[in-house]
This record gives structure tokens, C-alpha cells and sequence, in this order.
């Protein structure tokens, strides 16, 4: 016992003395000598920590309610209980028909800037569903998935440039089909590499394809780029480099049976989340997903009893792609402004955090992580005004608090890798994931 | 210009940058021999090295003034502890009780390390580009010996230099000590090796501890040669780094170095035929293209799937 207490001590220290310079000392660049000195900047550790705080709050809840729920049994009980069992089996198999019409009433008692927000949700829902086929359902790690996500934005984007009154609607359906096949070539080598590796090239694909469009750009007028290939390709796909691209109004979410623009963006996307989520479980529940789970546990052992791994490999990571193309549509036929910064490897990075969040291999989970990763923090950025506005609470919640809440969208990040690990560490199936999909995590 | 003098422009360029590539993949190279995972968190280890040296130089130009060599020297001595403190913690923290898990388990749990630490640096240091005090480098970056028409810096001298000699230096450790018969061993195989009392634990935690020393080195020459620091400088050279380690085959120390070369010289290539924004691009297309015509790399070997 002590010597565990020894440990802990001895590794705060550790990480103390690790980030002691970072956190509590500041750089002073002294300009005229170009040499550089440090100022001691306590104010700046502690402002860190401060702006922190709530996240330790809600931290120390979380693990209250783990400790609670380990003496009490709770969850046990609850699992055993065979009114709720029912009651959950009917809930995931009938929880469509009950949630449609809520949710897509909810376009006429929201506001407009709900909506947008609403509608931003729905877009990472689908991108964390289709991430989740290939993560979750097959095991497969993709960690370029914003790539896909950018082919379909800048599809739609370069389509309608090329072809006037290019809408949105006949953009879908054409970029599911041309991202499954983006998808299946890409894979069609690729799938044959092992685990890691292919993380690696994925990434490596959506990283060239976020040069490529960085690059392509016809007006940039001191480029250096000295080849005539790439010059005359630039002028066909002119992609406006960094600047990015400014949708017409044809092409984007117009007025549409009465609906402003913003609520029939809202509307349409859960349509297209529906039918995805419909999609994929009908899939997940067939003997597609079982040959996908089979992959995942142990492929070698698929591959003995006759799954046709790698067909089976193709289709989820093409169906995967397809998803996240339809999703950069409907992105860009939201906000009519398409950059290279939507490919950019931290947005893998938080589709990827929110799948694991969830749980992997769990639709409903991926739903529930985008919802919890993405709202929150905007959530918390609305809460100082909330908290103004209402007297008893500005009366009890410090200024500080109030300030920490603001610059807490800062910290997104930060937060999305801790996750990451934490949940790798002492959860790998994710919120709403399986004892099964534990075991699997767990073993090689 | 000549085109003579070009031609040895861009194969001194292109050597030097493979020189830095090489420091930063043996460590990715080494700990996938050891472990056999990819340790995605080692580009912010190497970031980590580059800002750690100037935060020492400025506190040594405070302590006791603008001593070139001396703080420069003692600045790479601290850039390597809190390097390698990084990597030994980010191995005892992440990654040692996955080292059973399925081979997603690590791997997210680095991604999570690797976006945990950028953001740490963005937050607490600068959002901001950072530039590295000329002071210090001015002599070795604008002074050097001509070679063949072509002005090659001291600075390009010691990155090649200094590489080679810890590339010497590293084979000699693997090959011909106690320490690298147990870190070979280690590699071959963990329960094997601990049940002939080697202290598996440990070498795990040193390859970490030695592969972050050398990034931490190409991290401050890195940051001299290019004059800036940024908290997401890690991720790209990193993964250029790794696309040596490929290339040569990982889990294969002279392979990494020759991948690294490979690259550096392609990237320089690059640079003076398309442009230096096309440098990425080739780098990925190159990385997809080994990975697909010949994934286990140029020496590597060939790996059968453990059932």
C-alpha cells in the first residue's frame, strides 16, 4: 500500500517537474540581440488550471457516480431487471418511429441559430455512423476519414463551379456512389496491410488530398509551381487554395415548401441521418455485420470458415466512405463555403474520439458521442450568458467559473486526446459498448 | 547557377534533411521492433525537444548571460531529459497496460497522447509561431565551407555529422553490448526474455528513453535550421519521419536510416521541381505507393500474421 502511494507521489512529481517550464515560466524574446530570456508567470500555470476547473468538476461527478455505482450495484440491477431489459430491446428495435417525428418537429420551435447548430450535430452523427463501420463494426483503423469527408465536399463544391444550377439533391446521391468508389479503390490495395499500416495510409490520403486542394489554385499569382500539368489542372479545378470555395445559392439549401433555408438544411440532414442509421443496422444485423464482427475478432479464423474477408473488408470501408462523402455534401450545401481546412487531420481526430466515446461498434453509441463531444463544449461556451441573465445564478457561480467557461472551447482539443486515452485506459468499449467488445479490446 | 552547382544543392539539402528524418524514425523504428506498435506520439515528443531547448536558454541567458556554445550545448542536454522524461511517462501512462490489447487499443491511446500534448503546447506556450533566438544560431547557419560551388552550412555539417556519429554509436549499443542483447531478446520475444531474467519492463521504457533523446536532437536542429517552433510541428515531420521508417522497413535500424535518405533526397527533388508546397504531397503519395507495392519496406522482412 505504501509503496503504491510512493508511486503516485513520485509520478506527480515526475509530471510536475515535466511541465513545470511550459506552465509556470513564460518566454521573453529580447529582439534587439535575438536572444531570448524566461519571466517567472505564475498567473499563467494557474489560469491554465482555472480555466480547467469545470472539466475537473465534472470529472470528479463522473467518477463519484463510478464509485457510487460500483457500492450500490446499480447498474447490475438494472441489467438483471427483466421489465427494463424489454423495455431497452424494444426501445433499439422500434425507436425510430417514436424519434422521427419529435425530432423533425423540433425545426418549428427552434430558433435559427439551434438549427444551424442542430444541423452541424447531425452532420458529425453521420460522419461518426459511417466511421464506425469500419472502426467499430470491422476493426479496421481509418484515421484519414476526414478525407473522404473533404472528396465530398469538394466534389459538390467544384461540380456546381463547372456546371451551373448543379443542386444539392442530385449532388447526394451522385457523391455516395463516387465516394464508395474513392473508397474501394483505395482499399482495394490497401486492405491486404495490416492494421496499423493501413491507419497510415488513410492518413496519408487524406493528408495528400488536403495538399492537393490546398495547392490547386489558379489565382495565386506568386505560386512557384513550375510544372504545366499541375497549372492546367488548377485552371479546369480551380479550388481557390486556402481561401477555399463559395458555393452559389443554386446549389446550396434554399427556401423549400415554406421552410427558410436553415430549417430545410436541418430537415433534410436528419432525413438522410435516418435513413443512414437504418441503413447501417439493418446491415450490422445481417450476415454482412456477423462477417464483419467475425473480421474484427480474429480474421485469420473468418477467413478459415469461409468469410470472404476481403469482400466483406471492401464493402464496409466503401460504405464507410460513401457516408462520409454524403456528409460533405450536405456540409457544403449548408454553409456554401467549402475550405481545405474540413479535411484537416484533427477533424479524424474528433470523429474518431467521438466513435470511441460512444462505443465502438455501437451505432447508437457513435450517435450519442458526436451529440456529447460536440454540444458540450458549445453548450459551455453559452453558459456564462446564461448564467448572467439569471440572478440567483450570477449570485452563486464565481466570475472566474464564468471567464474558465468561455475559454473552455479552447481547450476542445486538449480535452478530445485525454478522452481518447482515459477511455483506451479504463473503459475500451465506450459509453454504451458491450462486456463483449471489452474482452475483445482487452486480448489480442 | 550551374546546373553542376543544383544538382549538389539539392543532394546536400536533401542528405541533411534525410540526417533529421533518421533521428526521428530509429525511434520509431525501435519501438515498433520492441513492442510492434506504432508510437504515434513520438513527433510531439521531438516537438517537445525543440521548445524545451529554448525555455533552457532562456533560463541559462537569465542565470548567467549570452554564452553561445555553452547554453546552446547545456540547452541540448535538457532538450534531451525532458524528451526522453516524455517518452518514459507517455509509455508508463498509455501505453504499458495496453501492451496486451488488441492493436487498436495502443494506437488510439497514442493518437490520444500525440493530440493531448500539441494542445498542451498550444495552450500553455504559444498559439503562435515561436522563433528560435538567432542569436544562437546565426554562426552555424550562416557560416560554412564551399563545397563544389555550393555554400553548405556549418549547421547542415553538424546535423550530418552528429547523425552519423549516433547512428555509429547506436549500432554499437545494439550489436555489441549486454544492454542491446537484451533489447534484441526483448524484441523477439517478451516471455522468453523475462523468463531468462531480463527486466522486460525496463528495456521497454529505455528504448522509449533512447529513441526521445534522439528526436529531442533533431528537434533543436530542426528548430535552428527552419528558425520557428510550433506546437504542431511534431505531427508533420513526424509522420515524414515515420514514412522513412516504412520505407526501409520498420522495426529495421539501418533500413530507417536508409528510408530517410531515400526521402530526403526525393523531397529536395520536389522542392526544386514543383515547388516546396508540393513537398507533402510526395511525401504521402510516396508513403501510400511502399505501402502498397511492398509493405514490409526496402530490408524489411517478411512478417507472417500471428494467429
Amino acid at each position: 500500500m505504501t509503496s503504491r502511494w510512493r508511486a503516485y507521489l513520485l509520478g506527480i512529481l515526475g509530471i510536475a517537474a515535466l511541465t513545470f517550464p511550459f506552465l509556470w515560466l513564460q518566454l521573453v524574446p529580447d529582439f534587439n540581440r535575438d536572444t531570448i530570456g524566461v519571466a517567472w508567470a505564475p498567473l499563467h500555470g494557474l489560469q491554465f488550471f482555472i480555466d480547467l476547473s469545470p472539466v475537473f468538476a465534472i470529472a470528479f461527478l463522473i467518477w463519484l457516480g463510478v464509485q457510487l455505482n460500483r457500492r450500490m450495484g446499480w447498474s447490475t440491477a438494472l441489467a438483471a431487471n427483466p421489465t427494463w431489459q424489454s423495455a431497452a430491446r424494444r426501445w433499439t428495435h422500434y425507436w425510430a418511429w417514436g424519434t422521427m417525428p419529435i425530432v423533425l418537429s423540433c425545426v418549428f420551435f427552434f430558433s435559427a441559430s439551434s438549427l444551424s447548430l442542430f444541423t452541424t450535430v447531425g452532420i458529425y452523427m453521420l460522419l461518426a455512423l459511417g466511421l464506425n463501420i469500419t472502426v467499430g463494426m470491422t476493426g479496421l483503423l481509418v484515421l484519414g476519414y476526414a478525407g473522404f469527408y473533404g472528396f465530398g465536399a469538394y466534389f459538390f463544391a467544384l461540380a456546381q463551379q463547372n456546371l451551373p444550377y448543379f443542386p444539392w439533391w442530385m449532388a447526394a446521391p451522385l457523391a455516395f456512389f463516387l465516394g464508395g468508389g474513392a473508397g474501394y479503390l483505395l482499399g482495394l490495395p490497401c486492405l491486404r496491410l495490416r492494421g496499423d499500416y493501413l491507419a497510415i495510409v488513410t492518413l496519408g490520403f487524406a493528408e495528400a488530398f488536403r495538399e492537393l486542394m490546398r495547392n490547386l489554385s489558379n489565382d495565386d499569382t506568386d505560386s512557384s509551381t513550375r510544372s504545366p500539368f499541375l497549372q492546367e489542372l488548377a485552371h479546369i479545378f480551380d479550388t481557390g487554395g486556402d481561401k477555399g470555395i463559395i458555393l452559389s445559392d443554386h446549389s446550396t439549401f434554399g427556401r423549400m415548401a415554406g421552410l427558410t433555408g436553415g430549417q430545410v438544411s436541418y430537415v433534410i440532414t436528419a432525413l438522410v441521418l435516418f435513413l443512414a442509421v437504418f441503413l447501417v443496422q439493418r446491415l450490422y444485423h445481417s450476415p454482412v455485420g456477423r462477417a464483419w464482427m467475425a473480421i474484427r475478432e480474429n480474421e485469420v479464423a473468418a477467413a478459415a470458415v469461409g468469410v470472404p474477408v476481403v469482400q466483406m473488408k471492401l464493402l464496409a470501408f466503401s460504405l464507410s466512405a460513401a457516408i462520409a462523402a454524403v456528409a460533405g455534401v450536405l456540409y457544403g450545401a449548408k454553409d456554401g463555403f467549402v475550405s481545405p481546412d474540413i479535411c484537416a487531420f484533427q477533424q479524424s481526430i474528433m470523429v474518431l474520439a467521438m466513435v470511441i466515446l460512444g462505443g465502438l461498434g455501437n451505432s447508437y453509441g457513435a450517435l450519442l458521442g458526436a451529440a456529447l463531444l460536440y454540444l458540450v463544449p458549445e453548450y459551455l461556451k453559452l453558459m456564462p450568458s446564461i448564467i448572467g441573465g439569471n440572478p440567483v445564478l450570477s449570485a452563486i457561480v464565481p466570475g472566474f467559473v464564468r471567464d474558465s467557461l468561455q475559454h473552455l472551447s479552447d481547450y476542445r482539443l486538449l480535452l478530445f486526446g485525454g478522452v481518447m486515452v482515459l477511455m483506451m485506459l479504463y473503459r475500451p468499449q465506450g459509453l454504451l459498448g458491450s462486456r463483449r467488445r471489452k474482452t475483445e479490446m482487452l486480448h489480442k | 547557377m550551374s546546373s553542376g552547382s543544383t544538382l549538389t544543392e539539392i543532394v546536400i539539402n536533401g542528405i541533411s534533411r534525410g540526417a533529421v528524418y533518421a533521428l526521428i524514425a530509429l525511434g520509431y523504428t525501435m519501438v515498433y521492433g520492441v513492442l510492434g506498435m506504432i508510437n504515434f506520439a513520438h513527433g510531439e515528443v521531438f516537438m517537445i525537444g525543440m521548445f524545451a531547448c529554448v525555455y533552457a536558454m532562456g533560463v541559462f541567458s537569465v542565470a548567467w548571460g549570452d554564452h553561445v556554445a555553452l547554453n546552446l550545448g547545456l540547452g541540448i542536454v535538457v532538450a534531451m531529459i525532458f524528451s526522453a522524461g516524455y517518452g518514459y511517462a507517455n509509455e508508463r501512462i498509455a501505453y504499458r497496460r495496453l501492451r496486451k490489447a488488441h492493436v487498436l487499443a495502443p494506437l488510439t491511446s497514442a493518437i490520444g497522447i500525440s493530440t493531448f500534448l500539441q494542445y498542451f503546447i498550444f495552450l500553455t506556450v504559444s498559439k503562435e509561431k515561436v522563433n528560435f533566438p538567432r542569436y544562437y544560431s546565426d554562426w552555424l547557419t550562416s557560416h560554412g565551407i564551399h563545397f563544389a560551388g555550393v555554400q553548405v552550412t556549418y549547421l547542415q555539417l553538424a546535423i550530418l555529422g552528429l547523425s552519423l556519429v549516433i547512428m555509429g554509436a547506436l549500432y554499437f549499443l545494439i550489436n555489441h553490448t549486454r544492454l542491446g542483447i537484451a533489447l534484441r531478446a526483448t524484441a523477439q520475444d517478451q516471455l522468453m526474455a523475462s523468463l531468462v531474467g531480463i527486466p522486460v519492463d525496463k528495456i521497454i521504457a529505455f528504448t522509449f528513453i533512447l529513441g526521445s533523446g534522439l528526436a529531442a536532437i533533431a528537434g533543436v536542429m530542426v528548430a535552428m535550421n527552419n528558425n520557428v517552433l510550433v506546437f504542431d510541428a511534431g505531427y508533420r515531420v513526424g509522420l515524414k519521419a515515420f514514412t522513412a521508417a516504412i520505407l526501409g522497413g520498420i522495426g529495421n535500424i539501418p533500413g530507417a536510416v536508409l528510408g530517410a535518405m531515400i526521402l530526403g533526397l526525393t523531397e529536395a527533388m520536389t522542392t526544386w521541381g514543383f515547388g516546396s508546397q508540393w513537398d507533402d504531397v510526395t511525401t504521402f503519395a510516396m508513403l501510400m505507393l511502399v505501402l502498397l507495392l511492398r509493405p514490409r519496406g526496402l530490408l524489411g522482412e517478411r512478417v507472417a500474421d500471428k494467429v
